[in-house]
């Protein structure tokens, strides 16, 4: 069911605590390929009709919005006067923000701008027993009491339901400028030292194998790199002397600019990160630091190589956020190759999570990997906060 | 029983039980609480863990303290207990230039960071006044601020990674890159009641090319309340934008010097960080802003020096209120910034009828004041009286849309008057967390939340 008001979110969460039954939270389905397939749940709970925006102060730089809003329409009706927030999520005209932000889904901006997480200031959920809570509020600046916005962000709609979210506002840059070259491998360690030692610093960095034509620039063996810049116009006439520069000095000659369509050039970039192929294909993604990102991201994609898999690889040179698709051309082969490389992937990376493939596919995988150091408190917080287990059952990370 | 206990396992040098040591640390810099049974100086985790245990046999609450600079009373051991002090666990552990971080344990001083990785071109953002003193671990009980977090946002969004003892002794790691809960942000400005912070993984920054200061006067306090939502809304978020008023400039330029016009009504500091040609072109907006809104002194600090000096006069603008009264009482409320107008004239609202002097020094970009009360606090009915006119401030903050603390914590001082802006259901939805990770609630008590939130009642 579409719920289109706070009373409706409430009282249905309400009964189904109170009888039992299992409740499935939805925003835009746009991050449904990550955890496990679809569980059977009694109610399925859409978001999408709390899409209003409810206040924009725009002199104050702050804005709050309800949950099931687009990412896309938030940021259309901010840039009415000239204002932003950067939530990265692909897909961003179907994702709505309260599944953006409880998927906590990695934004490749956060070391420019700040993580999607830092740009709430406050937020009202509902828990499983219908309780309204609000936490922070419409100031920038807030230390009242736990920041329990952080703990509601990236917990996948297991602890509860956001109805609102408040954020803090950027003024839009003034311009975009997308740099895209080709990067052989050979070339590539050198190149990415060089882009992390740049002056002027990337708003993105990618490097990507494969992907054809969901990521811009040339699909050759070779891969390339991107990288995304905004600011004034000044900033950028330095920023492309100095990637030209930093991109010449490891080898790599030619640099292609992207004026007009960069943001759409980078919403593909983040597109392409859970770009699926139809029951031939899963996307595994591996944090880690930007230091090592090159070497993780080999060494994935090579142990997908040696089961004979086609591979697509895209990172994140600034953060260090690994994507891996591991594809067949056919579907009963895929299945077949990818049970044994699955587990080695684990045993190489035991965090590595899936984060896209459908259902059929990734049916029988344990998608989040490693439980982290803090499981037993976080399965705590999931029994103090839903103690019937009403939502979204078993879907995160240890069987929360 | 438990002073033996805590000096069999941390030796006689790492427990402090003699009276007149104990009673150093039943203070903060907010107030009194009552004495403590012990104080422990642990020198790492493991100590940290062997002293809670501990603490817990015996029944004891621990309170963990950074250096006292607290303003709400975050660190007074409201109801005795184990305090455990930081002061032996201070240094850097490890810094990683290639990923801009650095490993620390919490007793390190907030600007020691900054100057151990200086040489690499790396800062460490958040900046509370108390910087010279004030230690990370306690910056990241409080969710420290400071006039830089404008740009660079508050503690909690520099914290990587925590290592922390938990309320039965065991050592939990954090990271938020963990796939899980976000129990890095919820720790960040729990003020030691989830967990004792043992280290930390926070971000570095690089250092910016250039760093440009501006100082800009005005008759008008409005004027210049207006020209800090100019400047914003002409696009340009410089990385600190404070204001300093009649009251406070002539004290704090006798006390430093510092080039401050005395007889303005209120004067910004405005820093902006970045790429020369930027700042030429946040340098022409700006002073396009200041002057439509008839500033009357608009001037550059013209060297490194110049520089230094304008910040250290607002840095160190608290120790100058001595020259106005014998004690100070520093109220830390935030509201939209475009109420700032109003809220000023609160503070003067509260503060005139009872003949209390009000001075202001605040971060302005950020909405977030500071109003200082002079008064004696040898004199009842000025105690009194600044009591009151603070009470009358934050509620004025809350019904201007804005919130009781903007960095100082809620601690001990604001803990009833969080119902001022949640609920008893929000109270109770945070109260869940304590319960998880602090169930017989002897982490820091009588710290946040009112008593009798909820499902259970919450020291």
């Amino acid at each position: 069911m579409i719920v289109k008001s706070i009373d409706a979110l409430r009282e249905t969460l309400e009964r189904c605590d109170r009888e039992g039954l299992k409740v499935l939270i939805e925003g835009g389905k746009t991050l449904a390929g990550m955890g496990p397939a679809l569980p059977r749940a009694d109610v399925s709970i859409a978001t999408t009709g709390l899409n209003k925006m409810l206040a924009h102060e725009s002199a104050d730089l702050t804005c709050s919005a309800q949950s099931g809003m687009r990412v896309a329409h938030l940021n259309e009706a901010l840039a009415k006067h000239g204002q932003f927030v950067p939530i990265d999520v692909p897909l961003r005209k179907k994702a709505t923000i309260g599944g953006s932000l409880a998927a906590g889904w990695p934004g490749p901006r956060r070391h420019f701008y700040g993580r999607a997480r830092d740009f709430v200031i406050g937020s009202q959920v509902c828990l499983a027993d219908g309780t309204l809570a609000s936490a922070g509020g419409m100031v920038v600046k807030n230390v009242s009491g736990y920041n329990m916005d952080k703990l509601y962000i990236g917990s996948f709609g297991t602890l509860a339901v956001f109805t609102h979210l408040n954020f803090k506002t950027l003024p839009i840059p003034k311009k975009r400028r997308a740099l895209i070259a080709p990067l052989p491998e050979a070339t590539r360690p050198r190149a990415i030292a060089q882009i992390a030692s740049m002056a002027v610093v990337p708003a993105a960095a990618f490097c990507v194998e494969g992907f054809g034509k969901n990521v811009d620039g040339s699909d050759d063996i070779d891969g390339r790199v991107l990288l995304y810049f905004e600011g004034t116009e000044e900033l950028l006439e330095r920023a492309t002397l100095d990637a030209r520069s930093a991109l010449g000095k490891a080898g790599v000659p030619e640099t292609t600019i992207i004026d007009t369509g960069a943001s759409e050039s980078f919403d593909r970039t983040l597109d392409a990160c859970i770009a699926n192929k139809r029951g031939r294909s899963i996307t595994y993604r591996l944090f880690g630091l930007p230091g090592t990102v090159e070497e993780r991201a080999v060494r994935l994609r090579d142990a997908c190589n040696r089961h004979e898999l086609f591979t697509d690889v895209l990172f994140d040179v600034m953060n260090g956020d690994v994507f891996v698709r591991a594809s067949e051309r056919d579907a009963t082969r895929f299945s077949e190759k990818i049970a044994t490389c699955h587990a080695e992937l684990r045993e190489l990376e035991p965090r590595c999570a899936i984060v896209a493939g459908d259902s059929a596919a990734r049916a029988s995988f344990e998608p989040w990997g490693a439980v982290p150091p803090g499981i037993e408190k976080m399965r705590a917080l999931k029994a103090r906060f839903d103690p019937h287990g009403t939502l979204n059952p078993g879907r995160f990370i240890g069987g929360i | 029983m438990l002073q033996q206990r805590l000096i069999e396992a941390l030796g006689t040098d790492a427990v402090k039980t003699a009276p007149e040591d104990l009673a150093v640390y039943a203070f903060d810099a907010y107030s009194q609480g009552v004495m403590p049974a012990a104080v422990v100086l642990p020198a790492s985790t493991r100590e940290v863990a062997a002293a809670v245990k501990i603490a817990n046999d015996c029944g004891e609450p621990v309170i963990p303290r950074g250096a006292g600079t607290g303003l709400c009373g975050g660190a007074i051991p409201a109801r005795g207990g184990v305090i455990f002090s930081f002061a032996r666990m201070n240094r850097v552990l490890e810094v990683d230039a290639r990923n801009r971080r650095a490993r620390v344990q919490p007793g390190l001083i907030n600007l020691d960071l900054s100057k151990h990785v200086a040489k690499a071109g790396m800062f460490y953002a958040p900046d509370p006044s108390s910087q010279k003193v004030s230690t990370i671990g306690g910056n990241i009980g409080t969710n420290a601020g400071g006039p830089h977090c404008l740009s660079y946002g508050t503690t909690v969004n520099h914290v990587l990674e925590l290592e922390i003892v938990d309320e039965n002794g065991d050592v939990i790691l954090t990271s938020l890159d963990d796939i899980g809960y976000d129990l890095t942000g919820v720790l960040v400005g729990s003020e030691g009641t989830l967990g004792i912070v043992t280290s930390a993984w926070v971000r570095l920054l690089r250092q910016p090319e250039t760093v440009r200061v501006w100082l800009a006067a005005f008759d008008d306090v409005h004027a210049a309340s207006a020209a800090v939502t100019g400047i914003i809304g002409a696009g340009i978020i410089p990385t600190a934008l404070e204001m300093m008023d009649q009251v406070m400039l002539p004290a704090i330029e006798a006390a430093f010097h510092a080039g401050y016009p005395t007889d303005a009504a209120a004067v910004l500091l405005i820093e902006s960080a970045g790429f020369e040609d930027e700042m030429n072109l946040h340098e022409s907006e700006i002073s396009r802003v200041v002057k439509e809104h008839h500033a009357t002194t608009w001037r550059a600090a013209k060297s490194e020096a110049e520089r230094d000096a304008l910040w250290a006069g607002r840095k160190g603008a608290l120790g100058a209120t001595g020259r106005i009264a014998p004690n100070y009482y520093i109220q830390d409320v935030v509201v939209p910034r475009t109420k700032l107008p109003q809220a000023l004239q609160a503070v003067a609202d509260a503060c005139e009828p009872q003949g209390i002097i009000a001075g202001n020094v605040f971060h302005a970009g950020d909405g977030n004041l500071h109003p200082l009360l002079m008064y004696d606090r040898g004199d009842p009915k000025q105690v009194a009286a600044v009591i009151e006119a603070g009470n009358q401030i934050l509620g004025a903050a809350v019904d201007l849309g804005g919130t009781i603390s903007g960095e100082h914590g809620i601690g001990y001082e604001k803990r009833d008057t969080l119902r001022r802006i949640f609920s008893t259901d929000d109270l109770a939805t945070m109260s869940r967390v304590r319960e998880v990770f602090d169930p017989k609630r002897r982490l820091n008590p009588e710290k946040i939340f009112p008593a009798g939130i909820g499902c259970a009642e919450v020291q």
